[in-house]
Parts: structure tokens; sequence; C-alpha cells
């Protein structure tokens, strides 16, 4: 079973505490949500969790294994997969070519017949079958996000992080990354989703997440984390406010 | 069959190029020989770096350096190190299987007759010793290994520097071996220069035609055959997942790195194999020039070299490689002076005018040069059609589904 396990993290940038401390498990096929404010922590926590950025104190484990000294490389092929904020498809890369990437990485000793049958049928899934001869930088900024989440399909990680998926991102193709979310997390992948939309958030979490200045204030499922004082004063905002 | 254009073409140039020193028989025969056989050293150093900053995105102005290291590797090599059948008793020396390996005297240039020389002053004593030099062809092995050893070492050092950082650190490299070089005159002779042994030192027989040290075919068909040997590792690299990979370094080391690729190392391999064919074709040069000095490494031979791939498709080590042979030919060509109304034009400067004007064009209109794009229209030009069908194809699939079901 999938089992992540944050301890007391920390991490400063020069006199900046950035995190505080924080700490939370992810056990099995977990859909999370990671809310908080601008400047709370959430990439940061994410950068540390993918390897990109080193913690100050504090660890993690994914599955038993201690990855938070490991490369990026490392911690993916550990079984830690993540999308970025701003989308970073390899541009100048054909579509198939982006998804081969992480296939051909992971050498998990499948043929290049079975690599491309893997590749067509994420890109079937993900609606983008006639464009996988096109080059990324020839797609909409909501298909670079699909190809985005679709590099991690052919990746296929325990836990995958996905940072705003929905920004910017029209209804239609909106409905493909929902239908994309439950069918990994059917698949029994654990998916910690950060995103600003609370409508998408609080109908999609099974639990929610809340950091605010470095600190976890909430972690619980998402009504009762709707009702949390701390996290409405933090970021939710009361019903009163909203009416002022 | 449009996309197979490119490939004739490659096999119709090569055609050329092979059968050229054969039927051209003009009184300039060795002058355009030497041209072409220029050419293909430029061609070598172009698609060579066109793989590192084009396709990796590693963009490094040391290229000229790893070929230096090449090139003074082998002339060391073969101008330090001799054999002998006995022992000289005045030079350095050891005894593996029963042959002495002699390591002459660094006199630098205190004495032009080299009287100081250890070895002549044995042989002077004993005109019955028998010296050789080393194998030529091991001086230009040892020569692309240290290329390729020192391109290792770079990559390792440069693994965290970006754009211009890594610019201005290669650049740098290059600017110190050139003064070390210019500064090491006991050993390196400066900018006297070091000469090497002749390619073929006591000629070769091909096709049962003997050609003597001087003969411009043999040497001819070697930088060819090592241009087509590079292009064939580079065509092979560029296939393999290696290529994928650096390539996906090139767009976002970032995101290849959360995909599971292991940046490091194909940064670090990008640079060795690279670096080791730039040390290659410096060491084969020097062998056919028969001298080389620090200039060698001037940043404007690297400028050349770096202006050939962009103007020929910096992300097309084929195009680059074209683009050189294309380049130092009309480079040569446009060497004839002419006179207008009265007024010469002495074309030996301008031709450099007319190069940086193409370069500048090249630049601001033609992204990634004038003859990858050529190769990108006969190879990609069906896709956007592709596309179309393709999403017709569904579409119409989805009408009739959707029909079937009401």
């Amino acid at each position: 079973m999938i089992h992540l396990t944050v301890r007391n993290l920390h991490k400063h940038f020069g006199g900046n505490h950035v995190l505080k401390g924080v700490g939370f498990e992810v056990k099995g096929a977990e859909l999370i949500g990671l809310i908080g404010p601008n400047g709370a922590g959430k990439t940061t926590l994410t950068n540390i969790l993918d390897g990109a950025i080193k913690p100050t104190s504090g660890t993690v484990y994914l599955n038993g294994e201690r990855i938070d000294q490991l490369e990026p490389y490392e911690v993916a092929r550990a079984g830690l997969g993540r999308t970025f904020q701003v989308t970073r498809s390899f541009r100048r890369m054909t579509v198939l070519e982006n998804l081969q990437v992480p296939a051909l990485a992971m050498d998990r000793g499948e043929s290049r017949a079975e690599m491309r049958d893997k590749a067509h049928d994420v890109l079937e899934f993900l609606t983008m079958e006639h464009l996988r001869n096109e080059f990324a930088q020839a797609l909409s900024g909501g298909q670079q996000k699909l190809l985005e989440l679709g590099r991690l399909l052919m990746l296929d990680p325990d836990v995958i992080i996905l940072d705003e998926p929905f920004a910017g991102v029209h209804p239609k193709l909106m409905e493909i990354i929902y239908a994309y979310i439950r069918r990994v997390n059917e698949a029994g992948k654990a998916i910690i989703i950060i995103s600003h939309q609370m409508d998408s958030i609080f109908s999609l979490s099974e639990r929610l997440l809340v950091l605010n200045f470095g600190d976890l204030i909430a972690d619980g499922p998402p009504e009762a984390v709707k009702r949390d004082p701390a996290v409405i004063e933090a970021y939710l905002g009361s019903d009163e406010e909203e009416e002022a | 069959m449009m996309r197979q254009v490119p490939n004739i073409a490659a096999v119709l140039f090569l055609g050329v190029l092979v059968a050229f020193p054969f039927v051209y028989t003009a009184g300039d025969y060795d002058y355009v020989m030497h041209v072409l056989i220029t050419a293909f050293f430029y061609a070598i150093l172009a698609s060579s770096w066109s793989m590192l900053a084009g396709y990796a995105g590693q963009f490094s102005f040391g290229h000229m350096g790893f070929m230096g290291i090449g090139a003074y590797t082998t002339a060391l090599f073969c101008h330090y190190l001799w054999v002998a059948d006995a022992p000289t008793g005045l030079c350095d020396e050891v005894e593996i299987f029963g042959t002495w390996f002699i390591v002459v005297d660094a006199i630098g240039v205190t004495s032009s007759t080299l009287t100081q020389d250890c070895l002549r002053e044995a042989l002077a004593a004993d005109p019955a010793l028998s010296v050789g030099r080393m194998p030529v062809l091991l001086g230009i092995v040892l020569g692309t290994v240290m290329g390729g050893l020192a391109g290792f070492l770079i990559g390792l050092l440069v693994l965290r520097l970006r754009a211009a950082y890594l610019a201005l650190f290669t650049l740098g490299f290059s600017e110190i071996l050139k003064a070390t070089i210019s500064a090491e005159i006991e050993v390196t002779r400066g900018q006297a220069g070091l000469e090497l042994p002749s390619l073929y030192e006591s000629g070769i027989t091909l096709l049962g035609t003997t050609y003597d040290k001087t003969a411009k075919l043999p040497p001819y068909f070697t930088m060819l055959g090592l241009l087509l040997l590079c292009l064939g590792i580079l065509t092979w690299l560029a296939r393999s997942r290696f290529g994928l990979f650096v390539r996906a370094l090139r767009e976002d080391q970032d995101a290849a790195a959360a995909l599971g690729v292991n940046t490091t190392r194909y940064k670090v391999l990008v640079f060795t194999i690279t670096c080791a064919m730039a040390a290659a074709a410096g060491a084969v040069q020097a062998h056919y020039i028969g001298i080389i000095t620090p200039n060698l490494l001037f940043l404007l031979q690297m400028s050349l070299v770096v202006a050939m791939a962009v103007i020929g498709g910096v992300e097309n080590f084929f195009a680059a490689a074209v683009g050189a042979i294309i380049l130092q030919v009309m480079l040569e060509l446009l060497r004839n002076s002419f006179e207008v109304g009265g007024y010469e034009i002495d074309m030996t400067i301008w031709r450099l005018v007319f190069f940086g004007l193409l370069l500048m064009i090249t630049l601001r209109f033609f992204r990634n040069g004038l003859l990858a794009p050529m190769i990108e229209y006969f190879t990609r030009g069906h896709v956007a059609k592709e596309t179309v069908a393709r999403r017709q194809a569904a579409e119409a699939a989805f009408e009739a589904g959707r029909e079937a079901g009401r």
C-alpha cells in the first residue's frame, strides 16, 4: 500500500522561515487537496517532496524509502510525480516524444511497441490522439496541461502532485481533468491537488490540508475544514465577510 | 516519397564528395582538395557543436579548446615520445617488452637546430641506433580520449551553469588553455608551434596507387571518413533515448528530472561525446597540416564554428555539417578580388563582411538556420494535414456513435 510520511519539515530561505514543522501522512489511494493563501509554503512543500529543494530539517519517506535527500529523478523513480504551476511541456518536441520521455526514463523493460500502445491509450483518453505528431508548442495552453497529465500517466508514479491543474482551463477541458483525476485515483494512486479553485477542490477531495505561513493549520475532511475557525480566518473568510 | 527527399539529397551529396577527387583534374587540384579537407574538419566541429548546443541546449564556447586538446595531445605524444631498439643513455627512457621508450628533452625554441636534443646527440654518438616515432593513429586515439576526458570534467563542473554563465565559463576555459599553451614555450614551443609527422608519413597505397605523405587524396578520405563516422554516431545517438533525453534537457531541465531523467548523467555524457569528436577532428587536422600553434584556439575560430552551425541549422547536425562545408567553400571562392568602375574590391576583407551579414540575416529571420527548415519541410510537411485528417476522423466516429445511440 502507498505510504507517504512527511515529518516535521522546516525550510528556511535566509531569514524567511517558509515551512514550520509541517507533517502529515498519506496512506493508500487518498485524494487530498492542499490549499492555503499565497506565500503559505505550498510550492516549497511540493519542491521538497519532489527533490527539487532540500529541507532545512525533517524527513520524507515514500513506501519506507527516505526521499528527502534524493535528486528529483530519483524521487520520480521512487514513485512520486508532479506537474508544475506553470505548464512545462517540452515545446520543441512532439506530443508523442513528450510521452516517451518518462516511459523510457523509467526503463521498465517495456518494448517500444508496448510504449507506443500505452501512449496511444493515454492520448485517446486525453482526446489528443490526432495531435500526436505535432510539436507541443503548437498546442493550446489547456492542451499543454493535458499533455503534462499524460506524461504523468506514462511515468505511472504512486503519488501524484497536481499543482494548479484547473488554472486557466476551459470548462470542457476541466471535465477531462476531473475524469483524469478520478481514473488515476481509482487505479490506486494517491493524488495531492494544489488549487485556489475552492469549488473544484472541495468537490474532488476526500481530505484537505491547509497551510498558512508555513504552518499546517488543518488536516481533515473538507466539511470539517470548511468550518474550522482557523481556516476561515486565515484563508476562506466567513459568510458575513463575503456579504460585507 | 517527400520524406525521403533529404535522404536522397544526402546520398547524392555524399556521392559527389566521394567522386570529386577522382574526376576533378584542374591545375589547382591540391588547393581545392585542401579547402575541402578543411571544410570537413569544420563540419565535424559544427555538427558535434550542434549536438551539444542545438540538441542539448549547452551553449559551450570552449569547443575549439577541446579540439586543441586533441591536437596538442597527439602533437606532444609524437614529438616527445620515441621508440628505440637499445638504450640511448642520454634521454629519460624505459624498457617495456624489449622496446625502449624514450622521452626527448623539452628544449623549447632555444635552438632552431635542436642540437640540445638528447636523441640527436645519442644518434650522433651511435649511428647504429635504430629509433622510430610513435604511431600517428595511437596519437590520434590518445588525443580523442583526452578530449573526451576533458569534456567529462568540464561537463561535471558546469552542471549547475546555464545560458550565459555556461558560455562564459567554457569561453574562459578555452582562453586559459590557449594562454597556457602560449606560455609553456619550453614544452609547447609557444607561437613557434609544434611540428607533427604527416597522417601517412611513409606514404600509403590505395587501390593500387601509391600516395606519398604530401598527397591530398589520403587525408581527404581520412577526414571525410571521420566526418561520416561522427555523423553516424550522432544519428544513432539522436534516434536513441540519449537523443530524446538531451532534447528534453534542452527544453526544461527541471521537468525532465521530475519525469525520471538523470539530467546529470546526460549532460556529462553529451559533453564527453561531443568534445571527444572535436578532439579527434583536431588531432587529425594537426597531423594533416603538420604544425600546430595556439592560434588554432582563437576566439575567431570558435565564432566561425558557431556561425557555420547557426547558418546551417543548429538543431540539426546534418544541416550544421553541410552548412559548414558550403560556407568554407564559399569563403574561399569569395577570396577572388574584382574591379568595379576602376575600383578594386579587396574580397579578402569584404568576404568576412558578407559572412557577417549572412549570419545576422539568418539569426534575425531564420532561427533554425537556412538548411534545417528545408529538411523539416520535407520530413514534417505532412504533419499538419495528418493532424486535420485524424481530428476529422475522430469527430466523424464520435458523430456516428451518437447517431447509433439514438
